[in-house]
């Protein structure tokens, strides 16, 4: 690994110092869990949002299966969706949580991926709130 | 004898150099870069650290006598042949050939472009095929590529859940036209070896020549030419406390073997590899493989006695660790360990304070998982948890405990991250599990 891949500080500040690393009550109305990647690719991502009655996510967690890069971007997403709206949320982008970190362009899809695991909880999320709407939707 | 040489002509002395540094230090934190602590280093199979017996032999070859050995009209010349055939001897002694089947080159990646570009197209007339393994080193591999782009056939065996070749579908593989079969002695990411004395009979019995890349194993495990019945064999200098830079092929002459070289030239090294052999460099190579001989018995034994440890303390500690590669049939400084739910990479940003590799495609340039691992049949996901200890001559007791202590405490910790750990505690079949596509 030459110096220009030397893993950048705000990544390695995100294992050192675990923020949200854990579980929420998947069975509760609540809580949406996203669970996005797999093993076979060497990234998984489990992220949870815990959502209040007026829509506002109130606590998240993460847990993941990857490189440094991968759980730094599940981190900072977990630390992003906290305060806001389920809309808010939505539009968080992968380059912005990249940019915050710092990514080297070869680590670019881990934030893509912390990226799909918001929106697969927040979906999660939705889905469980009216499942009938889903139903009328798809068709 | 080389005449001794007059007062006058002697170089002045060197400036002082900055005091030695032994191959290891202890570990620490290592974020200045510049400081005086550096992480412990277990990596040897990337490469390895100058034993000072190196360093000092070729100090004098980097200093005062810098003759070119070529020059054969004066006394610099003279002392610069006499080092370089010597150094020459000297790897000839460690794997039992003669000084004459000695070509020093750049390194084992020049001498296995050597040995397969050059045996192929030298009996290209008559001979189209050639057999290697899945599991060779890349300058194999690229080089078997590129000959397929000529117009040879290739066979790529692969090889058993252990890393191993099966003798059988060896055999199988000949065809009237096999040219050469170029099976590595021990494997650079698993630590396998090969049953090269059973190959060298197979291929010796058949008349087809047979090369063996021994970066990894010579100076650590006995090696014998003759004994194996190699025909062409890939030597690396800075993989056994050697510089970097320099390697050698060695080349039999009886049975005669020939090759076309890749490197034209003024005809040096008996015109199979033109260019100023460098002198210091072939003096580094010549007494790490001096060095190595002495060593082998000891080394060997103190590195099993610490991989050992290492394997025990670990998988006593942990559940779910593989060990890739055959347990028996292995050379015991490279332990690859996979740590099922923790990926690679991580593992080894977590160790920052060792220095590791890991078959992640994290960690490779291309994304890509460990060809090495696949080829053995590992689990893509196994693929990326595994990591690779190099145990070498300068590895301590401590520094292997304190490895193993890191090893312990960060698996558990990432495991207590890692999504896929809590499905397993919580009996979810992973295998069971529909992933999303990427």
């Amino acid at each position: 690994v030459a110096a220009g891949d030397a893993v950048p500080w705000q990544v390695v500040d995100h294992y050192e110092n675990p923020r949200n690393v854990g579980s929420l009550d998947r069975n509760a109305k609540n809580v949406g869990t996203g669970l996005v990647g797999a093993p076979a690719c060497g990234d998984v991502m489990k992220l949870q949002v815990e959502v209040d009655e007026n829509g506002r996510i109130v606590d998240a967690r993460f847990k993941t299966f990857g490189c440094g890069s991968a759980i730094a971007s599940s981190s900072l997403a977990t630390e992003w969706v906290k305060g806001k709206t389920v809309d808010e949320a939505l539009k968080i982008r992968n380059v912005d949580i990249a940019k915050e970190l710092c990514l080297p362009p070869v680590k670019l899809h881990c934030s893509m991926l912390a990226e799909d695991a918001i929106k697969a909880a927040l979906a999660d999320y939705k889905l469980k709130q009216d499942p009938n709407k889903e139903e009328s939707e798809k068709e | 004898a080389v005449p001794p040489l007059p007062r006058r002509l002697t170089a002045a002395r060197p400036p002082s150099l900055p005091p030695f540094l032994p191959p290891s230090l202890p570990a620490g934190r290592s974020g200045d870069g510049g400081g005086a602590l550096r992480p412990l280093y277990m990596d040897v199979q990337a490469t390895t650290p100058l034993d000072p017996r190196v360093l000092d032999s070729m100090l004098p070859y980097l200093t005062a006598c810098y003759g070119n050995p070529h020059s054969r009209t004066h006394a610099y010349g003279w002392e610069s042949e006499a080092a370089m055939e010597k150094a020459r001897r000297q790897v000839a002694d460690l794997i039992g050939a003669d000084s004459r089947e000695i070509i020093f080159t750049s390194g084992a990646t020049e001498s296995n472009n050597m040995a397969i570009k050059g045996v192929a197209r030298f009996y290209k007339s008559k001979k189209k095929h050639i057999i290697t393994t899945q599991t060779e080193h890349k300058c194999v591999l690229d080089s078997c590529r590129s000959l397929e782009t000529e117009g040879f056939r290739v066979t790529y065996l692969p090889v058993k859940k252990n890393g191993l070749i099966d003798l059988k579908e060896l055999e199988a593989a000949f065809q009237p036209d096999t040219s050469l079969v170029s099976v590595m002695t021990v494997n650079n990411e698993i630590g396998v070896k090969q049953p090269i004395h059973d190959i060298g009979e197979i291929c010796r019995a058949r008349k087809v020549f047979f090369h063996t890349d021994a970066a990894q194993a010579i100076g650590k495990i006995p090696v014998d030419v003759n004994d194996m019945k190699i025909d062409l064999m890939s030597i690396s200098g800075h993989k056994i406390y050697g510089p970097k830079g320099v390697g050698a092929i060695y080349v039999r002459r009886r049975p005669r073997v020939r090759l076309e070289p890749l490197q034209s030239g003024g005809g040096q090294e008996r015109g199979l590899r033109s260019g100023t052999v460098p002198t210091p460099l072939a003096v580094g190579l010549g007494a790490a493989c001096e060095v190595a001989q002495q060593e082998m018995e000891y080394d060997h034994k103190r590195i099993s006695q610490l991989a050992q440890r290492l394997i025990t303390k670990i998988m006593s500690e942990v559940p779910d660790v593989v060990m890739n590669g055959d347990r028996e049939h292995r050379y015991p400084g490279c332990i690859n360990l996979s740590f099922a739910y923790v990926e690679g990479e991580s593992l080894l940003m977590a160790l920052k304070d060792v220095a590791l590799s890991s078959g992640s495609a994290c960690t490779s340039a291309s994304l890509e998982p460990s060809y090495v691992l696949r080829a053995i049949g590992t689990d893509e996901d196994l693929a990326h948890s595994s990591i690779r200890f190099g145990i070498g001559r300068f590895t301590t007791e401590e520094e292997v405990d304190y490895t193993v202590q890191k090893c312990i405490q960060h698996v558990k910790r990432l495991r207590d991250m890692s999504p896929l750990w809590e499905m397993v505690q919580d009996g979810i079949d992973l295998k069971s599990i529909k992933w999303t596509q990427h």
